[in-house]
């Protein structure tokens, strides 16, 4: 409960929400993947594992991030040139 | 609205001109007549409309444009605890005013996280985390959200 390190993962759960409301398979799905995946560490009380996961958890955001970037990048492109073939 | 009073002016005006022909009288009393008429139109003009909007109840005159209606303690709590009922991990049969999120609703940290993010869409401000972990009630939310929108009736 008083481990200094718990803001920071409940910081991570909200800005993983927040990404996830745009999911391609819709947020209800990504939200209960997410909680599923926070609570299979939940009994982790290794400072640097903790450390870890996180990161773990910022990577998953950068890649959250780039997926969006393509999808708009895919839609702006289908809608400005023919498609190819 | 100008080319309308102007219009029922030189109207009446017309109409007063009309009648003082017929009646046959100098021009200088005719002039005065129409001054007269014309204090008059204005007088009847300002008279006629001025108790229109006072008589109009103020409350439907009163126009918020994009404002919403006041918050009042009452209020946030209904809708609190809309929220909350809409939420999928709390049976509405079991919350109460008062039922702490964890201790009697059996949710985790991470439900109370979803909820308070809930609160923030439903208000539209966000909570700072570290005053986020201390509401772990629906009375403490309504409270802060009552204390940080200046609502104290």
């Amino acid at each position: 409960m008083s481990n200094p390190l718990r803001g920071e993962v409940i910081r991570l759960y909200k800005n993983l929400l927040y990404l996830g409301r745009e999911y391609p398979k819709g947020s209800v799905y990504f939200r209960e993947r997410l909680k599923s995946a926070f609570l299979k560490n939940r009994d982790v009380t290794d400072p640097e594992k903790i450390q870890k996961l996180i990161h773990r958890g910022e990577f998953v955001i950068k890649e959250l991030e780039a997926l969006y970037f393509l999808r708009k990048y895919r839609a702006m492109k289908k809608r400005y040139y023919e498609p190819e073939h | 609205m100008a080319a309308r009073v102007l219009s029922r002016c030189v109207r009446t005006l017309s109409r007063g001109a009309a009648v003082f022909n017929r009646c046959d009288v100098s021009a200088a009393a005719a002039a005065a007549a129409l001054s007269l008429s014309r204090d008059r139109v204005f007088s009847h003009l300002a008279a006629g409309h001025k108790p229109q909007l006072a008589q109009t109840p103020a409350g439907t005159q009163w126009r918020r444009y994009g404002d919403l209606p006041p918050l009042t303690l009452e209020s946030i709590r209904d809708r609190v605890l809309y929220v909350l009922k809409l939420y999928d991990k709390i049976d509405p049969e079991q919350l109460q005013v008062t039922s702490h999120f964890m201790k009697d609703l059996g949710l985790d940290s991470l439900d109370q996280v979803e909820i308070i993010m809930a609160m923030e869409d439903e208000f539209g401000f966000e909570i700072p985390d570290a005053e986020a972990e201390k509401l772990m009630t629906p009375d403490e939310i309504v409270q802060y959200i009552a204390d940080k929108k200046d609502v104290y009736e």
